[in-house]
């Protein structure tokens, strides 16, 4: 979890560009089928190596039965509101997290005395894994929602900031002047020419806050017991009950991917008039 | 039950303890409304039953279980307000109580049966290790899921016990549900489990070589339920009605195994056919006081306090 956490914090500081999604391009070619395959060779791995003896199948179930034990999942109560429990903080802790670092970015990105004036301390809180804090939430707030928001929007705000942060540098300076040339004021300026500039660098960072506020919200929930899909990892772990153990770990992965193809079709959307977005559809 | 970590921080939280808010008296029917911190473990069965039959509604207590998953919270939980009470086992008490923070015991948490071999913790080997008692286990390889805690303790007093010399010993930290794994790969070579994993491990083939919670005290009290000074101080009254509901609590589920047996399906996902057919802990009603004084001597012996800690002055 910190590998994916420092995995994040690395690409943000390589200042991505935007366009600059080589991968996502090659994907989407007509490969879609071998990556079907792929992902269909994979399960059945899961199925075959328990199955052969290579692990032993109370610690490793064959697929099938982790899917068994998942068909019960989805019948109960409980588990639903679990469900609840972790999207809720994830959203609650990623909005706020999203608003913080869009207002701190483009405050502290527009006044570069106030960028000098952060920038040690910004690069020496950034690197501090959020799991560290776990004992401070731990004694602060205890067993509730606001240990997980703690975790959460301390992790995924920096992801913003730093997002935000290298969007409003980006302004092209002839674009700036000119906008100054017409006699714009710093509040049109920001509207029209830094806002846009920075528009797909927010979205970069949002979705990469997306998915370390999932990570941190599991995290908070199964390392400390509050109530969401990460107690009830515990929960199973600590009761001997693999094959739902997995089950919920299945869950989690896909609440990833359903979180990281949701921002990306909405990132598609909404800067449809980009060039970074026009550049991935295949011609 | 990690908890050791933030043993050291726990002054700290002493010092929030007056922001917190709990325990909210609702006067239109008289209840009083209690968090109790607790792990969802086969040791907490009494609390689990007493709610159900109905003993703290009789106290006028309407309870609240907020279970960590690793106890972490519990003790900084009930220092700090956050809890009224809490589910801890002693050895972390009396390191707490060593470091001046005032918890005090209000009741037995769970016992150990007793019983050499038919114990609900086990000291367990591989089915084909050349270990055939704990004195075999001289300067060898064990995990605990705590270091410094009631499992080192009890594990040395069981290679003592056998004759053997335990400061050789190596200790790992792993957590109960990795224990059957690392014991039937050879990764360790014993372990001291739990139920539902002493069960769940002798199915794969391993040996029990001791009880070491048997050894270390007959008897052994292994856990209370436990509050902060500061809540007998200010709320004598909600601490003695939850006392007597988890006093009759206990006995009752001593009285019927298989009220806790059906329990653990409500609070764990623990399979049926294992909760049927695991060692339940004793729930003995009485804090057995010269256990927990032998624990505290143990912990001395073994560096975990540097000075015995006045036991009477934490038990109830």
């Amino acid at each position: 979890m910190t590998a994916d956490e420092l995995g994040a914090a690395a690409a943000t500081s390589a200042a991505p560009t935007p366009g600059a999604r080589p991968g996502a391009a090659v994907l989407r070619g007509g490969n879609a089928l071998l990556g079907l395959l792929g992902f269909a060779t994979f399960l059945a791995l899961l199925e075959v190596v328990p199955r052969l003896g290579l692990v032993s199948s109370d610690y490793l179930p064959p697929f099938s039965r982790i899917v068994g034990a998942l068909g019960d999942l989805l019948r109960e109560g409980g588990f639903w509101a679990a469900v609840g429990d972790t999207v809720w903080s994830w959203f609650l802790g990623l909005l706020i997290a999203v608003t913080l670092g869009i207002v701190v970015g483009f405050v502290v990105g527009t006044v570069p005395v106030l960028r000098e004036f952060t920038a040690s301390t910004i690069e020496f809180l950034r690197p501090i894994p959020s799991v560290a804090l776990i004992p401070l939430a731990v004694l602060v707030f205890g067993l509730s929602i606001k240990s997980t928001l703690l975790l959460v929007v301390y992790a995924s705000f920096w992801q913003v900031l730093i997002q935000v942060l290298y969007g409003v540098a980006d302004v092209d300076p002839v674009a700036r002047d000119t906008a100054r040339s017409f006699g714009l004021g710093r509040w049109a300026r920001t509207l029209h020419v830094t806002w846009p500039t920075a528009l797909p660098y927010v979205f970069t960072g949002v979705r990469l806050a997306a998915a370390v506020a999932l990570i941190l919200a599991i995290t908070a929930e199964l390392v400390i017991g509050i109530p969401g899909l990460g107690a009830e990892i515990g929960v199973a772990q600590q009761s001997g009950a693999v094959p739902r153990m997995y089950a919920l770990v299945v869950v989690t992965g896909v609440f990833g991917v359903v979180v990281n193809v949701g921002f990306r079709a909405l990132e598609r959307r909404l800067l449809s008039w980009h060039t970074s977005v026009r550049s991935e559809v295949p011609v | 039950m990690k908890r050791r970590p933030l043993v050291s921080v726990l002054a700290a939280a002493a010092l929030l303890a007056a922001t917190a808010a709990c325990g909210e008296d609702d006067p239109a029917d008289g209840m009083t409304s209690i968090k109790v911190g607790a792990i969802p473990i086969v040791d907490v069965a009494p609390l689990h039953v007493g709610i159900a039959k109905g003993f703290f509604r009789e106290q006028k207590l309407n309870v609240e279980v907020i279970n960590a998953t690793g106890g972490a919270a519990v003790v900084p939980g009930v220092v700090s307000g956050q809890f009224d009470f809490g589910f801890g086992n002693v050895v972390s008490m009396i390191i707490a109580r060593s470091q001046g923070i005032e918890l005090r015991a209000l009741a037995s948490g769970n016992s150990s049966t007793g019983r050499q071999g038919a114990d609900f913790c086990g000291l367990v080997v591989a089915g084909n290790s050349s270990a055939k008692t704990a004195e075999d286990l001289e300067g060898k390889k064990i995990a605990v899921n705590n270091l410094k805690n009631i499992s080192e303790t009890s594990v040395r007093a069981s290679i003592r016990k056998a004759g053997g010399d335990p400061s050789g010993a190596t200790f790992v930290e792993l957590p109960f549900p990795d224990m059957p794994a690392a014991v039937a790969a050879h990764r360790v070579d014993a372990a001291l489990v739990v139920e539902p994993f002493l069960t769940l491990a002798r199915d794969q083939g391993a040996r029990v070589v001791a009880s070491s919670f048997v050894d270390a005290a007959p008897n052994l009290t292994v856990a209370t339920y436990f509050t902060a000074q500061q809540t007998i101080d200010e709320r004598k009254d909600v601490v003695d009605r939850f006392t007597a509901a988890i006093n009759k609590s206990l006995a009752y589920t001593q009285a019927n195994p298989d009220a806790a047996r059906q329990a653990l399906l409500t609070y764990t996902q623990i399979a049926p056919e294992v909760a049927n057919r695991l060692t339940l802990p004793a729930w003995p009603p009485q804090i057995n006081r010269s256990s927990v004084q032998a624990v505290s001597q143990l912990m001395v012996e073994d560096g975990l306090v540097t000075r015995p800690v006045d036991v009477t002055a934490m038990l109830p």
